[in-house]
């Protein structure tokens, strides 16, 4: 076991390693001059662009040689200083990513659980009848080769212009300041909803399709036809089978997490639901470095601590690797 | 041998029985014909400005007609091709990278499995919104090409998971024992004795790797991101969210490529559905 | 077990995202606004020029005159008259009964510190001390600005285009927060005061003791002011349809076709161009590189352009083509027109390859694309940035245009701060340039247009990107700044010269004027600005920089619709 998580961190800590400095190094190579886009934006006078020129890149640490920048990158990070943003100076980065990550989490945490649930669960029914495997299969199949982007732009369409339930765009109403009442709340979700369904519905209908799939695999293997044989109930015989077929689905989940955040940032891209993917968009398209880099380096803090819990989630559920730690694999 | 042959007749057989199998590839089909022979349908470019602005479909112009007056019908088949063309070669890319990886990881075992594995992970983890950023400033012309290029040298790992997770499975067995045992190198190995076997996989790997490549190149390009040379489906749906085609109503700017590509991959998963259900027999009954 | 820790994880989420108490905001009392902002407000220091909070310089903090370009008239702010008392000095009576929202008198100590501050920290007033001598307070009430060189047409922009600062409260600041601080409860002496602010908004709430209310009579009716933070043109042009805005400045496409279309929704003109001029689109030349250093050669694009077509079908009509001195329609009065009838450009293509032909570009090698006269092969590229999609399209219009009549040019897309980039560095071949907004003075124009020394051009980020080099041109813009202000003869005799340079040279050529874009929204509030006799002629632009160009007037003259 001590092995095992021990090799594992240390892939981790490698992979987190190789990741930021390749954050770090991205921004630095596009070219154009973010104090230059700053001032620009700044629309000011000559002399004292001229001025505010040299006291920006020196301010941001942009004069300085390239190592010394990474160097002082990292330590950056350790006091959690991501610097300043330059879209939105001068706040500090860490202040705008903070702002936005409750709008993600609260986004895509419900979408992922609930659609991997409800996902899983439709997928083992389908594969228990024929009428049922006839129609979610087409269901699923449909929703999970919808592009992420088209589903909210029908839903949005659909919900929001041609019938006006809810509204098209943003995360609340204007007329309401964050809080923690009910008519906050209450608004809040009903901006909520279409965001949410048209990432829950595409992934739903990945993991309805995987399950599906694990099922059947599982119900032809050996030990299933062996219990049958041996007169154990269907009930019993399915539920070995979703045990089983549940363990590739939990590793899916790890590989899946880059694909939903890109899934997510369309999505937010549609409804301008202010989340993180949000702000990269806004962030790529002014070369704002700092914020690019901070974004960044959450993701794939996010995606790091995401594939941690799931390899451990794994190792609960899985005994064969909990017993096959003190000797090796086949 | 006989073996191969009798194998390809048996699967053959049961492919054009099987009916997922058939409803997928004429979808696919279909739009591939679209895609091709379309074009001879439209005399005009994707960007002229051909008529009046804001059009439903009419007889005119079939697809009606974008703000500034250009064909969406014309968009929409030259933005097929430029999807299918991504699909192939970001898929082949992608699995053909995926292949070699997983194969040598799956075969090798040990350190390179590991050193492999490593690698595949930190392929997933890293933001390739990055470097695609990086790439795409430094190319002042983007081309469907490098986008299919780029996708393919990013979405390998899915591939190279599975490969290797079924050369695992298939180097345990007795036939590759004996090869292995009578000094055969392992390369020839892998070649003329797994992966024969591996065909069914590697065939439904690569129908992924397409259906997925689609996907991305369209979220690509609606963020912007794709080609700026031509016209593609996700590009079209970019276009028309930009220029507010949601708010007035033009449905038909943003329904038809958003649905031809659901269409596509949806027929292209069934499509392997089909397939696994003739590869392997123990599935044939449901 | 699972659902259990499923809600376990929601509420925690739900905690997450708790704060202060939640407050509704009438509707009837408030006014939305959006276009200004493209990302949360983050400042609140008028010296963030292009980034501060909306209406940080003009709702909260004011200048001390008014500017009307309309009727190209000074209205009296916080100075309640300015004079030159002699050739060198001009003499500036501040209003008397100004409080800043924190209770303080408004004196003339706050006008002398709001100029010296800009003698140690870079903002955009530091360059007067170019010119400027000495500020001094002769009493309370009284200023005299005493300069070397009185550049009138200079000063007669800052005048209104400069934030007056509370010395209180900034005199304590380093010059580090002077010029870059966030500026948090900013304390001014405007009409509104600071509420709120999250995400996705700017709450502006009245200020009960405004000073214009009894001074000049003047008091806007709404309570609040929110304005909202825009992501996309598209959304805002969603919003604005459902009626979610009371006034918009986003580029709305399609905005012709919702104001005929019945949704209450009202621009400025009620037909084309339906905006007022803003500011000149143009294409700029790049003169260090073979042959935009030919003026045949530009003078042949200039023709080749067929602007008509930008103006309706990519912007269908919400635009006007430029006149060819390129000078807004509100300075109509300098345009010397027998000199534009006789020199300017107009869409051509025969004249265009005639020009081409006549300076000896022929297609020697027959691919459609003429050669230089020198043998050499052109092919050029004019770019945008990628995102700005009515100029994306509108390039694509320029390039058809110049290869019909034989010119290879090819339009690009590169990312902004690439634009940028080759716009400072001079590595473009053409790009489009609307930098220079409207003004009290076609000076600022030719400032632009004519901005020296050369080798400077790249750190001063202010104009003549072209980098036209002509001592005559340069000359003419600074004898145009020491025209007095008001002296329009003498200001029209110096910019007919100008124009001549301009239109016998093309160092860039005007294409069209982009537009103030503005939307309203009759639903809840009435009696906006527009062209009607009986209607005000105010700007209803919230953009930074407009609040001082009337826009506090047209806010103050709005009414509850009934």
């Amino acid at each position: 076991m001590k092995q095992y998580f021990t090799r594992k961190l240390f892939i981790y800590i490698l992979t987190f390693f190789i990741a930021v400095t390749i954050d770090w190094l991205i921004p630095r190579f596009m070219p154009g001059n973010p104090v230059q886009v700053l001032l620009a934006r700044a629309s000011l006078h000559a002399e004292a662009a001229k001025e505010m020129y040299s006291y920006y890149t020196k301010a941001f640490g942009l004069d300085l040689p390239l190592w010394k920048q990474y160097l002082s990158f990292w330590n950056a990070i350790f006091h959690g200083d991501l610097g300043t943003s330059i879209l939105l100076f001068p706040q500090p980065v860490i202040k705008i990513i903070m702002r936005a990550i409750p709008y993600d989490i609260f986004l895509l945490l419900p979408s992922i659980l609930l659609s991997w649930f409800a996902g899983n669960k439709f997928g083992a029914f389908a594969a228990r009848t024929k009428w049922l495997d006839n129609t979610v299969l087409p269901i699923g199949y449909i929703l999970t080769a919808t592009p992420y982007m088209w589903l909210a732009i029908l839903l949005g369409w659909v919900l929001a212009m041609v019938f006006p339930i809810f509204p098209l765009a943003y995360a609340s109403s204007p007329a309401i300041i964050h809080s923690f009442s009910w008519i906050f709340i209450a608004d809040y979700l009903w901006h909520w909803i279409l965001p949410f369904s048209s990432l829950f519905l595409v992934m739903f209908g990945g993991w309805a399709i995987g399950m599906r799939n694990m099922i059947i695999y599982e119900l032809e293997a050996d030990y299933s036809h062996y219990l049958e044989a041996l007169g154990a109930p269907r009930k019993l015989v399915r539920r070995y089978a979703f045990r089983n077929a549940i363990l590739p689905q939990v590793t899916g989940l790890a590989l899946q997490l880059g694909i939903i955040m890109a899934g997510a940032l369309v999505t937010e891209v549609v409804f301008s639901y202010p989340g993180i993917g949000y702000l990269i968009l806004g962030a790529i398209q002014n070369q704002d470095f700092f914020l690019i880099q901070g974004c960044f380096l959450f993701i794939i803090i996010e995606v790091l601590i995401a594939n941690f819990l799931i390899d451990v989630l794994y190792i609960i559920i899985d005994p064969r690797i909990r017993i096959g730690m003190g000797g090796k694999s086949a | 041998m006989t073996k191969p042959k009798k194998r390809i007749n048996e699967f053959l057989y049961f492919a054009l029985k099987n009916k997922r199998l058939r409803v997928g590839l004429s979808v696919v089909l279909f739009f591939l014909i679209l895609a091709f022979v379309g074009p001879l349908l439209t005399d005009y470019k994707w960007d002229d400005y051909v008529g009046p602005a804001y059009h439903p479909p009419s007889y005119e112009y079939w697809f009606g007609t974008t703000t500034f007056g250009q064909d969406v019908f014309t968009q929409f088949i030259l933005g097929l091709k430029a999807s299918f063309l991504v699909g192939i070669i970001g898929g082949g890319i992608g699995t053909l990278i995926g292949v070699l990886v997983g194969f040598t990881a799956g075969y090798h075992g040990g350190m390179i499995d590991e050193f492999l594995n490593m690698l595949t992970n930190i392929v997933i983890v890293i933001p390739t919104l990055a470097i695609l950023l990086i790439i795409s400033v430094y190319l002042k012309v983007r081309g469907v090409l490098i986008e299919s290029i780029f996708i393919g040298f990013t979405a390998w790992p899915w591939a190279a998971r599975a490969i290797r997770a079924q050369t695992f499975s298939l180097r345990s067995r007795d036939f590759v024992d004996l090869a292995r045992i009578s000094g055969m190198k392992p390369l020839k190995i892998m070649f003329t004795e797994i992966a024969p076997n591996m065909m069914s996989y590697l065939l439904m790997t690569f129908i992924l790797q397409f259906g997925g490549a689609i996907l991305i190149a369209a979220t690509l390009d609606f963020i912007g991101l794709g080609p700026t040379n031509a016209i593609s489906l996700g590009l079209m749906m970019n276009l028309a969210v930009l220029w507010g085609a949601l708010p007035l109503g033009m449905w038909w700017w943003f329904i038809p490529p958003g649905a031809a590509i659901a269409a596509i991959v949806g027929a292209l998963y069934l499509t392997n559905v089909g397939l696994d259900e003739v590869f392997n027999p123990k599935l044939r009954k449901l | 077990m699972f659902k259990k820790i499923i809600l376990l994880v929601l509420l925690i989420v739900f905690l997450f995202s708790g704060m202060a108490f939640a407050q509704v905001y009438e509707r009837s009392e408030t006014l939305y606004t959006s276009g200004t902002q493209w990302g949360p407000p983050s400042s609140w220091n008028p010296y963030n020029t292009g980034g501060y909070a909306m209406g940080t310089f003009g709702l909260c903090y004011e200048s001390l005159f008014l500017y009307d370009p309309l009727t190209n008239e000074y209205i009296p702010w916080l100075a309640e008259s300015g004079e030159w008392i002699s050739s060198k000095v001009y003499e500036l009576k501040i209003r008397k009964d100004v409080k800043w929202n924190d209770g303080t008198m408004f004196t003339a100590k706050d006008v002398k510190f709001t100029f010296d501050i800009a003698k140690t920290a870079a903002i955009g007033l530091s360059p007067i001390w170019n010119f400027l001598g000495s500020v001094d307070k002769v009493d309370d009430y009284t200023v005299q600005l005493k300069f070397n060189d009185p550049l009138y047409q200079e000063l007669g922009w800052y005048i209104y285009n400069n934030p007056i600062i509370p010395e209180h409260i900034w005199a304590s600041k380093s010059t580090k927060d002077v010029t870059s601080g966030i500026g948090e409860n900013p304390v001014g002496t405007g009409a509104y005061m600071f509420e709120a602010s999250d995400q996705s908004k700017m709450v502006w709430k009245k200020n009960p003791n405004w000073w214009a209310n009894s001074a000049l009579g003047l008091d806007p009716k709404p309570k609040y002011i929110i304005d909202l933070v825009n992501s996309s043109n598209n959304v805002a042009l969603g919003q604005v349809i459902m009626g979610q805005y009371d006034l918009n400045n986003n580029f709305l496409p399609g905005i012709a076709s919702i104001v005929d279309g019945g949704y209450g929704i009202s621009t400025y003109f009620p037909g084309p161009p339906y905006m007022i001029a803003g500011n000149t689109a143009w294409l700029l030349l790049n003169l260090t590189k073979k042959p935009m250093d030919d003026v045949a050669f530009r003078q042949a694009v200039a023709h080749a352009i067929d602007v008509d077509q930008i103006v309706n079908v990519v912007y269908g009509k919400i635009v006007s083509k430029a006149d060819p001195s390129g000078l807004l329609p509100i300075w109509d009065q300098y345009i010397d027109k027998e000199l534009v009838d006789q020199l300017g450009f107009s869409y051509n293509p025969e004249k265009a390859k005639a020009i081409l032909a006549g300076a000896g570009y022929k297609d020697v090698d027959s691919d459609g694309f003429v050669e230089a006269p020198d043998g050499s092969k052109i092919a050029l590229s004019v770019v945008v940035p990628f995102g700005w999609s009515d100029w994306m399209e509108s390039i694509k219009v320029v390039s058809r245009g110049c290869q019909a009549v034989g010119i290879n040019l090819t339009p690009e897309y590169p990312d902004y701060p690439q634009y940028l980039d080759s716009k400072l560095n001079a590595t473009f071949d053409m790009m489009i340039c609307n930098d220079q907004q409207m003004s009290s003075t076609p000076w600022t124009y030719y400032d632009w247009m004519f901005q020296n020394p050369i080798a400077d051009i790249a750190t001063m980020q202010n104009g003549n990107y072209s980098r036209y080099d002509n001592e005559e041109a340069f000359a003419l813009a600074d004898e145009l700044d020491k025209v007095k202000v008001g002296d329009i003869e003498g200001m029209k005799a110096v910019i007919s010269k100008l124009e001549k340079i301009e239109l016998t040279d093309l160092p860039l050529i005007p294409l069209w004027y982009n537009g103030m874009w503005s939307q309203t929204s009759n639903a809840v509030w009435t009696n906006w600005p527009s062209s009607a006799e009986d209607s005000n002629h105010y700007l209803a632009a919230t953009w930074r920089g407009y609040w001082n160009m009337t826009g506090i007037l047209m806010l103050c003259d709005l009414e509850p619709a009934k």
